[in-house]
């Protein structure tokens, strides 16, 4: 069968071309099999791909399934930032309210469309953010990976939002600019403790962004992310637990990527109910038809 | 900037999805190296291609090829699949059958091939290829990796061909298939004889492909390499110079990539009156538009 599929490859928590993440969308995602669509994701090389395929419950806009170049995600932050600016895009889809529903394997999720054109900014609700305590072993291999940081206030601290992070609070944002990570050890411990990476952060002096954020994923093959929803989730609900938010607001923006050539931005709020939203801007960089039956 | 031709190309490839892909920017006159090198990152290929004007007189275009961290002057599947990417966008147009592709190696002729069996193949013609030097297996780290190896009827060799190849023949496809290589040792070889890493190939004979061939170049952070153009260029000055395409055949055709989960399809043309070709069909994926706004 000869069809070609409406495609869109964006740029997410972006505000030029390059910064941010990327993100390749096939907006007609019917009549391709898993295999088809796992074959796809590896084909793109994108961190993610996602397909869209009609709704099948009544309240949601549109349906999504996400892939990595190896396997399929019930969920993740910029794969639903950037699906749900595709489908806007492409006119799939209308928001109610500033509003849109996104059904993926993870359940129904909310998605809140601010602004229009240029300065649209798309957040998606975060699952909600538990910390997880760890043991001894744990602890070891936690000094040797964090051996090399100059520490904040927080004590670092192992998160599940979905995934699992490690959030370390660093000093300032020297400290999390400047750093060397020791993948090495990193890698050791995400593996011991089922953890995707190990993200650090720290508050700024900046006008335009309230904390910096690096996340390392040695043990996923990906030394540095360069910009990553769950991490900047996982980080937020953290802060507001303890109470660290009071400084810098309950809506900050967070800088991340600078240090793999990249310069994104993500727009964090934790709501009045303690959920965390995750946003930001989206360009998109190619479009076109895809041939892949 | 306007939005610009856009098409993300699979080569070596029967079917989309088998091959070696590739991303070509068309129109490119007007961006900057640094938008290249940026552009290039981005899209996480291993190659990114940009096409400009030519400026020699008998090319048909130029490229510049980068992958995700650097330029590079030449590669035989960017190549191909730029030339394809012209001929879907219709481009150029072809002069007897042949493309003069203008890069950073200089001026790179392409054949086209077509026939009632195929679709549209593109060659390449292989620079340098042709002066092989063969070297022993004197080597201590050469030998800790053949060791391991069921060998075939030709002895391993160290190749000589623009880059350096160690190529053996593995004893029949299901040992080459199944061979797990030690990438350590193989790294080690590398380093030790200043080559790029090991080809190992079988013939198939009863097959719709002629040969089965895997690559391994650890040492520059390539565990196994999908369909390598210019690899099977040495591989075929190889097999020519021992005399073995006499039974193989100068026109064969090989399987590579199945073992990582591809199934390339690359056409050899060596004969001793002519260069060596490396050629095979390209598959469109996508056809669109690219937007940098930076």
């Amino acid at each position: 069968m000869n069809t070609t599929r409406r495609f869109l490859q964006c740029d997410v928590f972006a505000d030029v071309a390059g910064a941010g993440n990327g993100l390749a969308v096939v907006l007609d995602g019917e009549n391709l099999s898993t295999e088809q669509m796992q074959a796809f994701a590896k084909f793109t090389n994108m961190s993610e791909t996602t397909f869209v395929l009609p709704p099948t419950k009544t309240q949601a806009s549109y349906r999504v399934r996400i892939f990595t170049p190896v396997s399929e995600l019930p969920f993740a932050g910029h794969p639903s930032v950037g699906t749900a600016h595709a489908v806007l895009e492409a006119g799939l889809v209308k928001t109610v309210n500033g509003k849109l529903v996104q059904e993926c394997a993870a359940g129904l999720l909310p998605i809140k469309v601010e602004a229009e054109g240029k300065d649209r900014c798309i957040s998606v609700r975060a699952p909600r953010g538990k910390i997880i305590p760890h043991d001894a072993n744990i602890q070891t291999l936690l000094n040797a990976a964090i051996k090399n940081m100059a520490f904040g206030i927080l004590s670092p601290t192992l998160v599940s939002n979905g995934p699992l992070w490690w959030c370390v609070e660093l000093a300032n944002e020297a400290a999390v600019r400047e750093l060397k990570p020791l993948l090495p050890e990193i890698a050791a411990l995400t593996q011991a403790s089922n953890a995707v990476g190990l993200a650090v952060y720290a508050q700024t002096s900046s006008d335009d962004y309230q904390l910096a954020v690096r996340a390392f994923c040695p043990a996923d093959s990906i030394p540095e992310d360069p910009v990553t929803g769950s991490a900047n989730a996982a980080i937020a609900a953290l802060m507001h637990d303890n109470k660290l938010l009071i400084n810098i607001g309950k809506t900050y923006t967070a800088s991340q990527g600078r240090e793999v050539g990249r310069d994104g931005f993500v727009q964090v709020r934790v709501d009045d109910e303690g959920e965390v939203w995750i946003g930001g801007k989206t360009q998109t960089v190619i479009e076109g038809r895809l041939s892949w039956d | 900037m306007l939005p610009r031709p856009y098409l993300q190309v699979d080569v070596f490839s029967k079917r989309p999805g088998c091959g070696n892909p590739l991303a070509v920017v068309l129109d490119a006159e007007d961006l900057t190296s640094k938008q290249m090198q940026t552009i290039a990152a981005w899209t996480n290929l291993v190659e990114t291609t940009f096409v400009l004007p030519p400026t020699q007189g008998n090319a048909d275009y130029r490229v510049r090829i980068f992958t995700p961290q650097r330029e590079i002057p030449f590669a035989g599947h960017p190549s191909l699949g730029t030339a394809h990417a012209l001929l879907v966008s219709k481009q150029i147009n072809t002069k007897n059958g042949e493309i003069i592709q203008e890069c950073g190696a200089g001026l790179i002729p392409i054949r086209i091939e077509t026939s009632k069996k195929f679709r549209r193949r593109l060659f390449f013609r292989a620079p340098q290829v042709k002066n092989i030097e063969k070297l022993g297996t004197d080597s201590v780290a050469a030998t800790a990796v053949f060791s391991q190896l069921e060998l075939g009827e030709l002895s391993p060799s160290l190749v000589e061909g623009g880059r350096k190849w160690w190529i053996a023949e593995v004893r029949n496809e299901n040992a080459l298939r199944a061979l797990q290589p030690d990438h350590q040792a193989i790294s080690l070889m590398s380093k030790a004889t200043d080559s790029m890493g090991l080809c190992v190939f079988s013939r198939c004979l009863n097959q719709d492909y002629q040969l089965a061939v895997r690559a391994f170049a650890p040492a520059f952070g390539i565990k196994e390499d999908p369909a390598s153009g210019a690899a099977n260029a040495t591989i075929a000055a190889y097999l020519l110079d021992s005399g073995a395409l006499e039974s193989i055949g100068n026109n064969y055709r090989v399987s590579q990539g199945r073992e990582i989960g591809h199934d390339a399809t690359i056409d050899l043309r060596a004969s001793q009156q002519d260069d060596i070709w490396v050629g095979g069909e390209c598959q469109t994926v996508i056809n669109g538009t690219l937007n940098w706004i930076d």
